[in-house]
This record gives C-alpha cells, structure tokens and sequence, in this order.
C-alpha cells in the first residue's frame, strides 16, 4: 500500500517478526541512553572523582589521633589504620545511595514525556525499569576505582588477588544493583522530584549506621545488631574488609548479598510491570 | 481492499468517576486522514492513549493496524508512530542518536540508510550530529515525524502536531503532514482543535465533545449538514428571545454568553429583516458566518471550540495587566 516513491531503492527497515517480542535491542538501547547521558554530564564525572577523596580525607581522618592499638580494640580487627578499615565500608554506603539516580531519571522521563515516547514501542514496563537499575548501578561502580585509587594514594594497603577482588566488586554491584531495585520499586508510580531525595533520606541514613560498615556492629545495642544482622550493606562491607585486611573471604556473605538481589529484582519487575507510570 | 487502520467499538475510557471517551465507535479507511476535532478535554488524547496501548481501555473494543489493542499492545506498538503535541525528544542526544535509539526500541536492523532518506527529505541532514537541544522548535518537529516514520508504521498518530507553534511553522507543518500522507501512504490519525487545521488536512473529521462523537463526516458533508448561515450578535439593550423567532427565515435561536446564535435559512435575506427589528435597541456587534467547521461545531455541540477555554485567557490578561501595572 505504501509508495513511498522518492524512498525507492532504499533498503527497507524491517521488524524482526515475533510473537513474544524479544525485548534484547530495547534493553541495549535504554541502557546506553542511560550510561550515555550520566557520562556526558561533566558535572558528573566531577563529582565521581572529588567525592571518594573527601570521604576518605574527612572521615578517614577522625581517627588519625588515636593509638593504633586502641583502634584495633575498637574495631575488633587488626588495622594498618582506620582508612584500611573504613575502603570497603565506604564502598558499600556508596551503593546504597546510587538508585536515587536511576528513580530522578526515570522521574524526569514521566515529566518530560519521554516516558510515553519508550512506551508507544515494543518495550515492556520491565525493560524499562532494569534498565534504569542497571544504569544507575553502572554509575555507581564507575566510583570503586577511583576510590581505590584515592585509598592507595592514601597509603592504604589492600590484601588479596584478583580473584577475591572480583568478587568484591561483584558483591557491590550485586548491592548496588539491589538496592536500585528497591529504590525504583518503591518511587514506580511516583512523578514528584522530591520523592527520589526523601526515600534516599530515609534509606540511607538507618541502613548506613545499622550496618558493620562504618564501625564493627559488635558494639552496637542489640536491637541494631538484629538490623545489621539482616542488613546487606553489612555483607557486603564485611566480605571486602576480609579480603582487604587478610586477604581471605567468607563466600556465603557474598552469596547472601545475591540473593537481596535476587529478590529485589523479582520484586521490582513484578511493582514496576503493574505500577511503572507513564506520566 | 484493505481492512482499516483503527476501528473502534463502545469504546470508553473512566478516570475513577471521570468519563474522558464515552462509548466511541470509530472506523479510520486504510490510508486516510482522520481527524479528532474538539475543545482542549475533550479526550482526544485520550483516545490516542488507549489506541496506542499507554493507557487501559475501561469498556469497549478496539484494533489498530489489525491488532486488538487489549489482547495484542506490543504488536500494536509496533506498527504505529507517533507524535506528540509537546515536542518529545532527548535533548541530551544528537538527532542521529534519537533515531538510533527509535531503531532500538522498535527493533530494526538497517535502519541507517532509511535514517538518512528520512533526514534528507526533512532537510535535517547537516544539524544530524547537533545535539537536539539546539534545534529550533521546526526542527524537532520534523525530527519527531522522522522518528514516526522510521520504522514504516501503518498508522500515524499525530496529538495537536501544531499546537504552540507560530504560523508560519504549523504551514510548513500542514504541507509536511500532507507529504508524509501521500509520499508515505500512512494513513494519520490527527488531533487538533484548531478548525482550519482539520478543514486543510483531513479527510474525515469526527467532532468530539466531552468524550462522546457528535458529528463524523468529511468536510464538505460536515458543511451540508448545517445547511445554515449563522448571525452571531449582540445587542446594547435586553431582547426577548420571542422577537428573533418571530423574523421570518429564523429557524432557531441560541443565547450565547452575553449574545445570540440565529441559524437562519439565507443572511442575505434575514438580516435586513433583523436589523428593522432590532433599530431601537442598538446592535453593539454582529456576525456572520457561512457554512463551515466552525458553524458545524456550533451547530452540533451548541457552543464554539475554545468557549470553555475563556476564563483561562481573562486569567491569562489580569496576569499580564498585573506585570504591567508592577512596571
């Protein structure tokens, strides 16, 4: 039926025929958008490299005038400094925060109807939400090395080969992952800028401290000891502090931190396939 | 013949107690131009909402480009392109990387040489590596078609494609519509409240008034329904409505606002006749308005398109007399 006369000779652009409709070419379209456009933000990549240098420098210090042994009393640990103690903690409450990014830019897309642009094509509500997960933990991981190499820079000696620090790595993306899940899932039906800042609030801050991440739950009241007995970011930390102090690792903490994940995604999917709004 | 782009039955869409489309029962002709005529809420965008699968059909039945919009959305999905009465593209991304990533979406392979056809036709060939940002409001127009187009749907939908545009920008427009419409064989379903815009670029026009069809036709059909001249007009002093009745050639009588609608068999012959009646009390403004869309809609929905839309602009004047009274 079509003419088309003046696009004679041009090779037609063709759907591939499906009932299902694969959703493979949406998700590497989506997430790339969203890599490409967290990447191109130059305030971005400031703020990735400056921000681990001042968390170290800062908090790392607040420990600096006291004796070596009475840290390794306090945490519980043999330390080269609290800075040793702190890298993987810090690496942890980083990824607690990163699904913020993802629930703003899918805000952002509601509000500026792109939203409506994504969905009038075969993309699936689910594809729509991993892939802002997966971006935003994109994001987040661009940060571990630049603060690795902050806390080598600051002297700090990290144990272990490059097998256990892959899975360090995979645990805090697993984490990271994770807890971008339960941030979309939660802010899925939301279109309100504000909501992103105040579930990050209310998220981070108990999480943060009700973890081993930061100090050694051991000298936690027990009621925060049952939190930070459930809590992931504690898994996560706890598996990275062990390779970086000793150079060994307690598998099973990484395998705890995949099935938050696990959940989490499953969970997610099924909230953002009913809830996702499209403005 | 080909079986229709759009067809609809009962088709009703709530928003909790809201009734935004009433039981539409629609039938767009493969390869025409349908257009949606109606005031601002009327449900236009409704309409194009539930047909393209973005929101749910409450009751009532539809199928575009052959797929049931319930049972099948994603294969609706893809054989239909659309374009937004707000310009919506991602101003972080170049031209080319907008469509690249409407191939990804709709699943294309070759896509580029179409791509570039599509940039070229639209003249958008050089500005293609620009991020969109910098185009002028035409050109992500333009842009926003082309991405309509690029994975060859069977049917467009096009949501007040003009609105907020100068006039020079919605003629270019209305002659890009009518070359998409013929080059591409498309058939556009178009939505607009702007008369002329219906009158110059559809086929077949259904009048829309708070979800409900009042009127379908092409055009010239919509005209000859009216078979009637308008006298819109309003007087200094108050007049019965029993005096205009009484003028031979008045055929009924509508007040209007401060006003009066006649519907009169010929102007030429009532209005020497009104205006003998009508000496002593003074007439402070008269019109009159030969058969047209602007007629129909008054004749089949009793008010004129953008009536509702009044308080809105007197809001919109006290604002700006406000800023010039701060001045």
């Amino acid at each position: 039926m079509s003419a088309e006369t003046r696009f004679a000779g041009v090779p037609a652009a063709r759907s591939v025929p499906s009932h299902a409709i694969p959703q493979g070419s949406q998700f590497a379209g989506l997430y790339i958008r969203e890599v490409l456009k967290t990447f191109r933000n130059p305030f971005v990549l400031v703020i990735t490299v400056v921000q681990p240098f001042m968390w170290l420098a800062f908090f790392g210090s607040s420990f600096s005038q006291v004796p070596l042994s009475e840290l390794d009393l306090l945490l519980h640990a043999q330390i080269q400094s609290y800075l040793q103690f702190l890298l993987p903690g810090t690496l942890s409450t980083s990824m607690l925060a990163i699904g913020m990014f993802g629930s703003m830019s899918t805000i952002q897309d509601k509000r500026f109807g792109f939203m409506k642009r994504i969905l009038i094509t075969p993309t699936s509500k689910a594809t729509v939400y991993l892939t802002k997960a997966l971006g935003s933990t994109t994001r987040g991981l661009v940060g571990i090395p630049v603060m690795v190499g902050a806390a080598l820079l600051f002297g700090v000696h990290i144990n272990g080969d490059p097998l256990l620090w892959a899975g360090w790595i995979a645990s805090l993306a697993l984490l990271g992952f994770g807890f971008c899940c339960l941030f979309l899932a939660i802010t899925a039906s939301s279109t309100d800028w504000q909501t992103p800042g105040v579930i990050s609030n209310f998220i981070t801050m108990p999480l943060m401290f009700a973890s081993g991440a930061l100090f050694p739950s051991a000298n936690f009241p027990t009621w925060m000891q049952y939190i930070a007995d459930f809590n992931p970011v504690s898994y996560a930390a706890l598996f990275g502090r062990d390779i970086v102090l000793s150079g060994t690792a307690h598998w099973i903490y990484l395998g705890y931190v995949a099935l938050f994940a696990g959940a989490m995604v499953a969970i997610g999917t099924l909230v953002a396939s009913r809830y996702l709004k499209v403005e | 013949m080909a079986p229709d782009a759009i067809v609809t039955q009962g088709l009703t869409k709530h928003y909790g107690k809201l009734v935004a489309v009433d039981h539409v029962d629609m039938r767009v002709p493969s390869g025409s131009v349908f257009g949606l005529l109606g005031p601002n809420g009327a449900g236009k965008t409704t309409i194009i909402k539930v047909l393209t699968g973005l929101s749910d059909i409450t009751e009532g039945e539809a199928a575009v480009a052959g797929y049931d919009v319930r049972r099948d959305p994603m294969h609706v999905k893809q054989n239909v392109g659309w374009v937004a009465a707000e310009v919506i593209l991602d101003d972080d991304l170049s031209g080319w990387e907008n469509l690249w990533l409407q191939a990804k979406l709709q699943r294309l392979d070759n896509w580029k040489d179409r791509a570039e056809a599509l940039l070229r036709y639209f003249s958008l060939g050089d500005r293609r590596k620009d991020k969109v940002g910098t185009y002028s409001t035409g050109m992500r127009k333009k842009l926003e078609i082309a991405l309509a187009l690029l994975h060859q749907p069977q049917v467009i939908f096009m949501d007040e494609p003009t609105i907020g545009l100068d006039p020079s920008t919605r003629h270019m427009l209305w002659e890009l519509i009518r070359g998409v419409h013929t080059e591409f064989g498309i058939s556009v379903l178009l939505t607009s409240h702007y008369i002329e815009e219906a009158d110059a670029l559809c086929d077949l026009i259904s009048i829309i008034d708070h979800g409900r069809f009042v009127a379908t036709g092409s055009p010239t059909e919509l005209k000859a329904k009216v078979k009637a001249d308008l006298i819109d007009l309003e007087t200094v002093e108050a007049v019965d409505e029993a005096r205009f009745r009484a003028i031979p050639g008045v055929s009924d009588v509508r007040a209007q606002g401060k006003g009066w609608i006649l519907r009169v068999s010929s102007a030429e012959e009532v209005l020497p006749r009104l205006l003998a009646t009508l000496r002593a009390d003074g007439i402070r403004r008269i019109n009159v308005e030969k058969p047209s869309l602007e007629t129909v809609f008054l004749d089949v929905t009793g008010r004129r398109i953008g009536q509702d839309e009044g308080e809105v602009l007197d809001y919109r004047k006290f604002y700006a007399q406000m800023r010039r009274a701060r001045r």
